[in-house]
């Protein structure tokens, strides 16, 4: 006869699952392709002889490569799936029929999609700032805004895998459409955007203006994480009021 | 271990649920022996427009006690319901007590085989059943003993090393049996589960769940096999079309089976002078009589079975064919269901 799983205890054993099924050879080879190409253009920024200002044209590029397309879509792939492939596969029974709470079960999904999500961005950013040769600033702010982004943005794709079947197609829908297009509008519709808190982080470091990005460093972070925060609130309602298959 | 106290017989928070005469629709209730441990109260559960489970009222105790209905009857839906995977949109339903939906920690003394052939594809046989203890809250020695006796159970001990992405539908199953067996459940709801198993894993399995009845545990099993059913257990709850149509003894309701008129088609070369023998002599209580066909109606399928053909002989007829049209289950919920209003 078996007890209760502890908070802790249940995160591990999420996280670890969730990893294990997440992490396949198609996509970790796309997402490792997508990052070699914002190294290359960053490579190709850098040693570039027409460019007039190498930091603000570097954190331009940073702001337009990395933090529209390649954080948000890591973080899409993989935390959509963490708990959206196992409620679309039929998986999450194992996990919901079981003596544990369902917020261990989110944070479980949101830590394993960060830690899957990490390796394809962080490095990919960091390098391409080295190449960008821009000083250490970009780097720095390359690093930070990568880190505050993939877990706002991993947190917000765990919500939305809950939420709608094809969660993928629905978020890349989310990335063009809010944080790409409405997220540009004004200071309002910014606010509600994961990437004018990263913009915000990316100009608040380098002392580049960016459009959108004028949050200090502290509110940028604190930003993001009001989001994080609220999505994962959002998750642990909805995967407790949720009917599993 | 638990803090859960033994399974009530009656919840106090509750309103007293029926007895399980109340919901003996077809006549063949047998009385629950010792405490109630899974129940459902008037319970309904629609989709939309559909109504999938409808005012179902049930009780079962210890014992192995099989769901039975055609494919799409509602069974995996109520089974759902029990284990709290989705509300009912009418009713009650408690196991041991208790609303798995809501309490945790009755969650940690029910195991489901779910219907669906999902599993972890990435985790081994081992693995994933390691992973369904440590959920249960298993750990160290006992974690170990549980995971090996479990696979035990199914033949699996030594698929250590392959994933169970590469498995059989039949090893797959068996993986899920496993799984739902390692936290030692009070409870065990199979839906399908002897679906894919060949037939000395099927009479392995039935001999455990007999043993596991033996000592105390809840078994509840759905089937759309008759035969299977038969050999499963004495108990059973019979759904159709999302409502209970009968409930209690196997062998009053195999009984009542046989009672009920059975079709009977004869091809024959003579339809019109075997159909005319029948009814003369009594076999058959009606005839429809078509170009090279009799379609008979009897409530004694044993005697016409032994005295068509030497009829059909007597009279010159040839006899190609004779085949009951209404062995089947949706034939025979029918009728229970026709019996019922």
């Amino acid at each position: 006869m078996s007890g209760s799983v502890g908070f802790v205890g249940a995160v591990r054993l999420t996280l670890r699952v969730v990893v294990r099924q997440l992490l396949t050879r198609g996509r970790a080879l796309a997402l490792v392709v997508l990052g070699a190409f914002l190294a290359l253009l960053s490579f190709a920024v850098g040693s570039s002889d027409r460019v007039e200002d190498p930091i603000e044209d570097g954190v331009r590029l940073l702001d337009l490569a990395g933090f529209t397309l390649l954080v948000p879509v890591v973080a899409l792939v993989f935390a959509a799936a963490s708990l959206g492939d196992l409620r679309e596969d039929r998986t999450l029974v194992y996990l919901w029929l079981r003596p544990i709470g369902r917020a261990p079960v989110v944070i479980g999904a949101w830590l394993g999609s960060i830690i899957i999500s990490l390796p394809f961005t962080l490095p990919a950013l960091v390098l391409s700032g080295v190449l960008l040769d821009a000083g250490s600033d970009v780097v720095v702010a390359a690093a930070a805004a990568t880190c505050v982004g993939v877990v706002a943005y991993t947190a917000v794709f765990v919500l939305l895998g809950l939420l709608v079947r094809n969660a993928v197609i629905w978020g890349v829908g989310y990335v063009l459409m809010w944080e790409g297009l409405i997220a540009q509008f004004g200071a309002a519709t910014a606010r509600a955007a994961i990437r004018g808190y990263t913009r915000s982080i990316l100009a608040s470091i380098t002392d580049v203006e960016l459009n959108l990005g004028e949050l200090s460093l502290m509110s940028g972070i604190a930003g993001a994480l009001i989001i994080t925060m609220t999505a994962l609130v959002l998750a642990v309602v909805r995967l407790g009021a949720m009917e599993i298959d | 271990m638990s803090n859960l106290p033994p399974p009530p017989s009656s919840p106090a928070s509750q309103p007293p649920p029926p007895t399980a005469d109340a919901v003996a629709v077809a006549g063949i209730a047998k009385p629950i022996e010792g405490p109630v441990m899974v129940e459902a109260a008037g319970v309904t559960k629609s989709f939309g427009n559909v109504v999938a489970v409808s005012d179902v009222t049930f009780q079962v105790g210890a014992g192995v006690t099989a769901l039975l209905g055609p494919n799409g009857a509602g069974k995996s839906t109520l089974f759902r319901m029990l284990c709290g995977l989705t509300p009912p949109t009418r009713g009650t339903v408690r196991v041991l007590g208790r609303d798995a939906r809501r309490e945790k920690v009755v969650r940690g003394r029910i195991g489901l085989a779910p219907q669906q052939d999902a599993l972890f594809d990435r985790l081994t046989a081992h693995e994933f059943v390691r992973f369904a203890g440590e959920t249960h809250a298993l750990s160290g020695a006992a974690l170990d003993a549980a995971v090996a006796e479990s696979l035990s159970h199914v033949e699996l001990v030594d698929q250590t090393t392959k994933i169970v992405g590469s498995f059989s539908k039949g090893m797959r199953q068996r993986v899920k049996l496993a799984a739902a067996l390692v936290n030692d459940p009070d409870v065990l709801i199979l839906d399908e589960p002897l679906t894919g198993l060949d037939p000395v894993q099927r009479n392995r399995m039935i001999d455990l769940f007999h043993d596991l009845a033996e000592r105390g545990k809840c078994i509840l099993v759905s089937s759309h096999v008759l035969d299977e059913v038969a050999r499963l257990g004495s108990n059973v709850l019979v759904i159709s079309q999302g409502r209970l149509a009968a409930s209690g003894d196997y062998r009053a309701l195999r009984e009542l089976m046989d009672d009920r008129p059975h079709r009977i088609r004869l091809r024959t070369d003579e339809p019109r002078r075997v159909a005319a023998a029948l009814i003369e002599r009594g076999v058959a209580d009606s005839v429809e009589v078509a170009s090279t066909a009799v379609v008979a109606s009897t409530v004694d399928v044993d005697r016409f079975g032994r005295e068509a053909a030497p009829i059909a002989v007597e009279h010159g007829a040839q006899l190609n064919e004779l085949v009951p049209l209404d062995d089947d289950l949706e034939s025979v919920f029918r009728y229970l269901v026709e019996r019922r209003r």
